[in-house]
């Protein structure tokens, strides 16, 4: 698994006709890193069908997980196709990356990546059925015009619809030259206010999602974990598993040595999901709990403590610090905490396989369908070519779903049973068998000189590593400096993932700890920057009050107008951070979150920003405390700046889900871990912020022509919680949760 | 032994243990797979149906129990979209991943069928029991206001 998937572009079309005497519009791709499988060159990628009655088909091809792809991505074609967007029908495709290339999402950025891609398959299309036109009129193609899914000759008015050109523009000649893309001020569905393509089909409880799936004669299978983390089954006595009426076979599933593809369980396989769930209450298993029964989140706690104080690996350094906090007005220490953090997918996790005759078929909501195939291929000895799969809707991923193991659980017990087989995880499975966002710790301590400036900023970071825990060779830093880290230093190459501190502070020194844990770890929301971005934007806050100025202003300052700045961008990296864009989003946030002026009596006002894959987003959080420290959050105004807004209301819905999410996790988030056992286990003990505890948000989108881009809003959120709190309390919050430090809501 | 459920004006006969959760009968008994398993202990609310016009949690409720009342699934709220609730969710634009979005709306026709016009407060009162992980609640405030609204625009 990777967290990026880069395409680089060479393209050619293939147009042919349908069976039906349609038009199919295949675009090729040469693609060269993805998530999914390895691909073979020019291959084609991108479907569009012109049915003869004016039906445009467009074939989605990666994962909606919540987050709007499949309809931003559709638009972007149907945009530049000039498509009648009441006609077009977004169908999901399956994993086929021979025809597809680059399937599956991650890293937020299916729309940054394919942005030319989606656009040239559209523009394409668009020129065929004009040139079709043309011909048809015996007319200059340069005097037509498509509009609606019509082609227009503007000298007479004439009018073709795009149903009544596709047998003529499927025999027309391939473009020698690329497709022309549309002026942006010319696009007319990319910025328009579009609904959801799914809408409808959600709203009246249609089978999309993977959970959903029926497949003839598939049983269901409820399975047994070790309770300590990477426990292995020693035996199991099924007998009464067996006499619970409905349930048929017990079977032992031994984990994968990498414990990011499969742990090890037991499944109960029954004729009803509640049989299997029944059949497992009655499974006597005897576990292998190996050595995480000694770990816990309060010791590992204490090692962040202890280790933080010392050195760590250095991983940038520049100037001189130690003369620096020598010669400092005023310096300040502070540590902070992240807990471990689960991601509570709404539909839990879930997969049906059907293994037979030397091939498998999987359904699933696979956010890697490609590692998914990979995964399951290894396990079984089936070739790839052999597995076939289907990416349903996913409800809710939020790094969940970049994992595949449940989609290996469902092969490995539809191998053992000869039969379909529907895995369902339980929320307590999902609870306490999560791949969990990191835990960790900060040190940092930073100077002021003379003019109140932040001269001198040493940052150590302790904590578990994703990296590490999958197994990647690669540094374990790798996965954990988002947001903290600058490209500066090539080794490190992270420079999609920078931000501005402390790379504009002369002095500066960057310090990493790994401590090893059997705690299993994975991506969570915006990964890494989820932490990173509270600490740096509270101690900023924190700064700026200790050297008697205006947040926003001391923000301002150490951005500057860095025209200099060294980030350009590459074919890997086309979108790097801008800290002009950056002042932007602080700017209009501050104005319309009434920064500067005075907050009503009571209210506390606070402020953060932060770079997130490839986008900006700052909030303005106005609350009240009352005298137990319980916080009511009133309204969160918030500026964004995710380039080109391709989906008006996807970027809204993006950034209220990210305030959201990063206020319920900065509240309640938390995972406990004790004798290697996750203590929570539902909703009832892992809280999720309710409609109720839901503030007023504003989002304000910046207009620019920048490259769009995606997850912007949740790391700078709980930051400007925390310094709102400040504001109205004089107390700091240096730890996630809040209620660590005394706070709830 | 046979329990007969009248579900969405339909009439079911299932066979199998009577403390068996409704929520299962309907997704792999009768394949209504509209109703969501979440967390089957009634936290999260994306198992919500009507009871005899109420919202009621399907993960906590026995076939036993649901056996002589009326049941409506979001499938038999109207399989077309037309409540003025799915109206509302569709235009509004309020899902994301989508996947409590049955719960959401079955919650919110049951408070629009007890109060045509809540208030804010009532609005969240209401719909606290149903989780959305996506955090799509400013919207659904907004939906149940604008599917209010559509209401009294029909009048």
């Amino acid at each position: 698994m990777t967290d990026r998937i880069i395409l680089n572009r060479r393209s050619f079309l293939k147009i042919s006709a349908t069976a039906a005497g349609g038009l199919l519009i295949a675009t090729h791709f040469k693609t060269n890193v993805v998530s999914g499988d390895a691909l073979e060159t020019f291959t084609p990628n991108a479907f569009v069908r012109i049915d003869a009655d004016d039906t445009i088909t467009i074939w989605f091809k990666c994962s909606e997980i919540g987050q709007n792809v499949k309809t931003s991505m559709s638009v972007i074609i149907a945009d530049e196709l000039e498509a009648n967007w009441n006609k077009v029908k977004v169908v999901q495709a399956d994993l086929n990356p021979k025809l597809y290339g680059a399937q599956g999402s991650g890293g937020s950025d299916n729309i940054t990546s394919q942005w030319e891609q989606l656009r040239q398959v559209g523009a394409m299309g668009r020129e065929i059925l004009i040139a079709a036109a043309a011909q048809t009129w015996s007319v200059p193609a340069d005097n037509c015009v498509a509009r609606n899914s019509e082609v227009i000759h503007q000298s007479s008015g004439r009018k073709l619809s795009y149903g009544a050109l596709v047998g003529t523009a499927a025999k027309m000649p391939v473009p020698k030259t690329e497709p022309k893309l549309k002026d942006s001020k010319d696009f007319r569905l990319i910025g328009a206010n579009l609904t959801g393509v799914d809408n409808l089909p959600i709203a009246t409880g249609k089978p999309l999602f993977g959970i959903d799936v029926r497949v003839p004669g598939m049983l269901r299978a409820s399975i047994e974990r070790c309770p300590a983390f990477n426990g292995k089954v020693a035996s199991v006595d099924s007998s009464k598993a067996l006499a619970v009426p409905g349930v048929r076979n017990v079977i032992k599933i031994d984990g994968r040595d990498n414990p990011t593809e499969m742990m090890s369980g037991v499944a109960v396989v029954a004729d009803s999901t509640w049989a299997a769930m029944k059949g497992r209450e009655a499974l006597s298993v005897t576990w292998d709990e190996g050595p995480v029964k000694s770990e816990s989140t309060s010791g590992l706690l204490k090692q962040f403590r202890e280790l933080s104080a010392k050195p760590g690996k250095v991983l940038r350094t520049s100037g001189d610090i130690d003369t620096a906090f020598n010669q400092s007005a005023k310096v300040l220490e502070a540590e902070y905490q992240a807990p471990f953090l689960a991601h509570v997918t709404m539909e839990p996790q879930n997969c049906v396989a059907h293994v037979h005759d030397g091939k498998c078929e999987i359904w699933g909501p696979l956010q890697s369908p490609g590692s998914a195939r990979r995964l399951v291929s290894n396990m079984t000895e089936i070739p790839v070519e052999n597995i076939h799969v289907h990416i349903t809707r996913i409800g809710g991923g939020f790094g969940r779903r970049l994992m595949s193991d449940y989609a290996a659980e469902a092969a490995a017990v539809s191998r053992a049973v000869n039969a379909p087989v529907q895995v369902i995880w339980t929320r307590e499975d999902d609870i306490q068998h999560d791949y969990y966002r990191p835990a960790g710790y900060h040190r940092v301590k930073a100077g002021l000189d003379q003019k109140g400036n932040i001269s001198v900023w040493k940052h150590h970071l302790v904590n578990v590593s994703r990296n590490a825990y999958r197994k990647d060779p690669r540094p374990a830093e790798l996965t954990e400096i988002y947001g903290l880290f600058t490209p500066k230093d090539s080794d490190l190459a992270s420079n999609l993932e920078m931000d501005l501190v402390p790379v504009l502070i002369p002095n500066c020194r960057l310090e990493y700890t790994e401590v090893k844990t059997g705690i299993p770890t994975g991506a969570w929301r915006a990964p890494a920057h989820n932490v990173n971005a509270f600490v740096i934007e509270t101690l900023l806050d924190e700064l700026a009050h200790m050297a008697r100025k205006d947040p926003v202003d001391l923000r301002l300052s150490i951005l500057g107008d860095k025209v200099d700045f060294p980030f350009k961008p590459t074919a890997d990296n086309p979108t790097p951070y801008n800290p002009s864009r950056m002042k932007a989003v602080l700017q209009l946030a501050a104005e319309k979150g009434g920064w500067g002026k005075t907050p009503p009596t009571g209210i506390g006002r606070g402020i953060a920003g932060h770079f997130t894959f490839s986008s900006y987003a700052a909030h303005v959080v106005d609350l009240s405390v009352d005298s137990k420290n319980n916080v009511k959050i009133h309204r969160v105004v918030s500026a964004v700046d995710t380039g080109i807004t391709v989906s008006p209301s996807g970027i809204e819905a993006q950034t209220q889900s990210g305030i959201i999410d990063g206020i319920s996790a900065a509240f309640w988030g938390g995972i406990t871990v004790e004798n290697g056992r996750v203590q929570e286990s539902n909703f009832s003990d892992y809280r999720l912020m309710r409609i109720k505890e839901a503030p007023q948000i504003e989002v304000h989108i910046l207009k620019n022509s920048e490259r769009p881009s995606g997850e912007i809003a949740l790391p700078p959120i709980a930051p400007a919680v925390a310094n709102a709190i400040f504001a109205v309390t004089g107390k700091r919050i240096r730890q996630l949760p809040f209620r660590g430090a005394g706070f709830s809501m | 032994m046979p329990i007969s459920l009248s579900i969405n004006g339909q009439i079911h006969t299932v066979d199998g243990d009577p403390e068996t959760p409704l929520l299962w009968v309907l997704r792999d008994d009768l394949n209504m797979t509209g109703t969501k398993f979440g967390c089957g202990i009634g936290m999260c609310g994306a198992c919500t149906v009507h009871l005899d016009g109420q919202a009621k949690r399907s993960c906590i409720t026995t076939v036993a129990t649901a056996s002589n009342k009326k049941i409506t699934t979001i499938e038999g709220l109207s399989s077309d979209g037309s409540h003025i609730a799915q109206q509302a969710w569709i235009m509004v634009d309020v899902p994301q991943c989508g996947y409590c979005q049955a719960g959401q709306i079955m919650s919110a026709a049951a408070l629009l069928g007890n109060k045509p016009n809540p208030t804010d407060d009532e609005i969240d009162e209401a719909m606290s029991g149903n989780l959305c992980r996506c955090g799509a609640y400013v919207r659904i405030r907004q939906a149940i206001r604008k599917a209010a609204e559509m209401r009294r625009n029909a009048k």
